[in-house]
This record gives C-alpha cells, sequence and structure tokens, in this order.
C-alpha cells in the first residue's frame, strides 16, 4: 500500500514538520510504503487557471515542476494526506500550491454527483484523502470549516473514502501520535 | 476612520489583468462605491505576491483603505494559493500592530460549477480571516457559472446578468450606509445566470471546442499517470 504525504508546513514551522515525521515513521511500521513531499522545499508555480491541463495537454500542467511529481504521488497512491496548519479554516498556502495543481487528475467534463454538478473522473481509481489540521487550541468554527473543506475536497477529487483530524499544538507529541492511530484505522479500512 | 471611505480592490484570479471574471465582478462593484463616493484602488494579487517590494506596497494599500473587495475564483472548494499567502501576509502585518486601522472586509467567490453554494466553504475561510486579521467582515457574495461571464463585461453580457448588476448596486449602497450586506444582496448574487443543465451542456461543449483548437481531442481522457 502506497501513502503520500503533502506537508503544508509554513517555514520555520517544527511543531507540524514534527508531526509529518511521526506520521511517515508511524505509517511505515505499518507496512506503508510513504512518500512526503515537504512542500515549502518543492519548487511548485501557481495554477495560472488556464485549463490547458484539461484542453490542450490533459491530464498534465503545462508548468514543468514539482507538481507534476507531486501530482503523480498523489494518483499512484492508496492514501492522500493533506498536513497542514489550519489557515482561517482552510489549508496553509504550502499545501494549498500543491493542491490547486491536482486539477489535471479530473476530467473537465461535468457530471452530477448526489445531485450536485462536479467533474468526471479522469483515472479509474483515486486514493482515500485524509486531512489533518494544526490548530494552536480549539477553535470549533475554524475546525467545522476544515473539516467541510476535506470533505468538499474528498468529493470533487473522487476519493473514496476521507476523514480529518484536528491537533492542537498545546498536545504532546506523545499525544499526537496516538490521535494519529485514528488514520491508521481508516486508512487500514481502505484497503479492504 | 477618514473623511472619504476608501474601497480597495484585490483581484485574486491570476490571469492577466482585464481577462478574468473575477475583476470584472470587484471592478463593477467598485464603480458603484465611486458613485456612492468612495475612492478606489485596485491591485492584482498575483502581481502583488511576486516580489517583497510590491508585497509590502499591498499591505500599504490595505492599511490606506477602510474598505477592502476580494473578488476571487473557487480553486478546489477554497481560495487560490497566492490568495491564500496574500491573507497570510495581511493578516500578519495586522496582527503585529497594536491597534490596526478599523475596516471592513467583503469577498465576492466565484466558480464553474452552476450551484453558487460550492462557494460556501470558500466564504466561510473568507469570513475567518476577517476576525483574525481583525477586519469587519461586511459578507460574502457567491457566484455560479462563473464561465458564462468567462471574463466579460456586464454592459456586453446585458439581460442575462441583470440579477449580478442588481446586487452589486445593492451591496454598495448598503456598504456606503456602513451596513453589512443583507440577504437581498447576497440572494440576488446567487440565482442562476443560466440553467443547470444548459450551462452543463455549453461547458462540455466548450471544453470540446478549445480542445479541437489545441489538436488535442482524442487525447482528452489521456492518463499520463501511472495509477496504483
Amino acid at each position: 500500500m502506497k501513502a503520500t504525504i503533502l506537508n503544508g508546513a509554513l517555514p520555520g514551522d517544527s511543531y507540524v514538520d514534527a508531526a509529518a515525521a511521526a506520521l511517515q515513521d508511524s505509517l511505515h511500521a505499518e507496512g506503508w510504503a510513504v512518500t512526503r513531499w515537504n512542500l515549502r522545499d518543492e519548487k511548485i508555480a501557481y495554477c495560472l487557471g488556464c485549463f490547458e491541463c484539461w484542453t490542450k495537454t490533459p491530464g498534465l500542467c503545462r508548468i514543468d515542476d514539482a507538481g507534476h511529481p507531486v501530482a503523480a504521488s498523489i494518483i499512484g497512491s492508496d492514501l492522500a494526506i493533506y498536513l497542514t496548519p489550519i489557515t482561517f479554516g482552510g489549508y496553509s498556502s504550502e499545501l494549498k500550491k500543491a493542491v490547486d495543481r491536482t486539477i489535471c487528475l479530473i476530467s473537465p467534463f461535468f457530471t452530477r454527483i448526489d445531485g450536485e454538478v462536479h467533474h468526471h473522473a479522469r483515472y479509474n481509481r483515486y486514493p482515500a484523502l485524509v486531512g489533518v489540521g494544526i490548530l494552536p487550541a480549539a477553535n470549533p468554527p475554524q475546525e467545522h470549516t476544515f473539516q467541510t473543506l476535506v470533505s468538499r475536497n474528498a468529493i470533487n477529487m473522487h476519493a473514496p473514502r476521507h476523514g480529518s483530524l484536528v491537533l492542537y499544538r498545546s498536545q504532546e507529541p506523545a499525544d499526537v501520535a496516538a490521535s494519529l492511530n485514528h488514520i491508521f484505522e481508516f486508512s487500514g479500512r481502505v484497503s479492504q | 476612520m477618514t473623511s472619504q471611505p476608501s474601497a480597495l480592490l484585490l483581484v485574486g484570479s491570476a490571469k492577466p489583468a482585464g481577462e478574468s471574471t473575477s475583476e470584472v465582478l470587484g471592478a463593477s462593484l467598485l464603480q458603484c462605491l465611486a458613485e456612492h463616493g468612495f475612492t478606489t484602488e485596485t491591485r492584482h494579487v498575483a502581481r502583488a505576491m511576486r516580489t517583497e517590494a510590491r508585497t509590502k506596497e499591498l499591505l500599504q494599500a490595505v492599511d490606506r483603505a477602510t474598505l477592502i473587495v476580494l473578488a476571487f475564483p473557487l480553486y478546489v472548494d477554497s481560495l487560490p494559493y497566492l490568495v491564500t499567502q496574500a491573507l497570510e501576509r495581511i493578516a500578519e502585518h495586522r496582527q503585529a500592530q497594536p491597534s490596526p486601522a478599523p475596516a471592513s472586509f467583503l469577498a465576492i467567490a466565484n466558480c464553474g460549477f452552476p450551484e453558487p453554494h460550492h462557494n460556501r466553504t470558500a466564504l466561510a475561510i473568507c469570513e475567518h480571516f476577517a476576525a483574525s486579521a481583525g477586519f469587519t467582515w461586511a459578507g460574502g457574495l457567491a457566484l455560479g457559472a462563473g464561465g458564462a461571464i468567462s471574463g466579460r463585461s456586464l454592459d456586453e453580457l446585458g439581460g442575462m446578468v441583470h440579477n449580478i448588476v442588481a446586487a452589486l448596486d445593492l451591496a454598495a449602497a448598503e456598504l456606503a450606509a456602513g451596513e453589512p450586506l443583507r440577504e437581498d444582496a447576497l440572494d440576488l448574487m446567487a440565482r442562476p445566470i443560466l440553467p443547470t443543465q444548459a450551462y452543463m451542456l455549453m461547458g462540455d461543449l466548450g471544453w470540446l471546442v478549445q480542445a479541437r483548437r489545441n489538436r488535442a481531442l482524442t487525447r482528452l481522457v489521456a492518463r499520463p499517470f501511472k495509477p496504483v
């Protein structure tokens, strides 16, 4: 089983980096092959909104940078994990720069999912999606927005399963690891 | 608060100046605000985030305004990367000030799906940002079927966009009165431009036409990456 971790830590955020490392170690211990992308170290240009990945070079962004292998890593995985400091209820800019470049993984054509308009799948199989958000302390409105965002992404990216988890910086690393075990339980179901 | 209200439009689309639906919507609102006595200024986020010097200019423009209007396209259920980065910088900038100048923040989101409610999560993020940065939340306008506008002026589109024009007029009047947006402006903006089925059909045909023009018609369903 393959997992991709997109680490959206902003520069200097050692807590999120530590969570990424703990997550990677724990997945390894469970037998997963893990690819971790520390996105702030990757050269990924912003999505131009040109839609050439749909109509000119279908499935591939015209910008040839780390956006390509990151998208390939996601679609080549059973599980994609978006790890991020929660930024106004959403993803950090570092995570968002990679997520914006994943629209090449879906088709431009419209379809309806549960009565709502979305885009058709491009691939036959997509990874399960887990969002892990880090907050300084409990913030129910932002946590709700984060969880909703992960759910909405899961619909648009045709994820067969999804889940989200919010961690607080007040938690000790051991507590964080314990919380991450929820994801392992979840991801175990993905492979069944 | 300065004697004359001032509105700063942040255009969140990465498209060149003058080509985006976000700019059309934001500029139309700014025009209405000018008629209500606002001074206006426009900054393109993609350009502003290109260098540190331009980012500082953006922050100074934010400091001068009594109303910030962010107009952006929906990218994967939320705000585009560069807009997120700009909001991070603005929040950090204002949080570093002992008492940031009072100002309001309004967001206009547009998406390529026919249903405007796809914008809800992005607008919730904007509202959280406003609170974090010490702005008064003025409200969020959500537009669906943005592809039907596709960067064309509202004047050119005529009757098809009369609800959008009415929504922006109403929003400007409410903002000029110092009030947050009421439901009537939000409802007008959210009304469908086209019937959903017609929009879906036109959208799909549009992709086919573009692909044909790009000689990519036979590769439209390509899967360049190897799945699991």
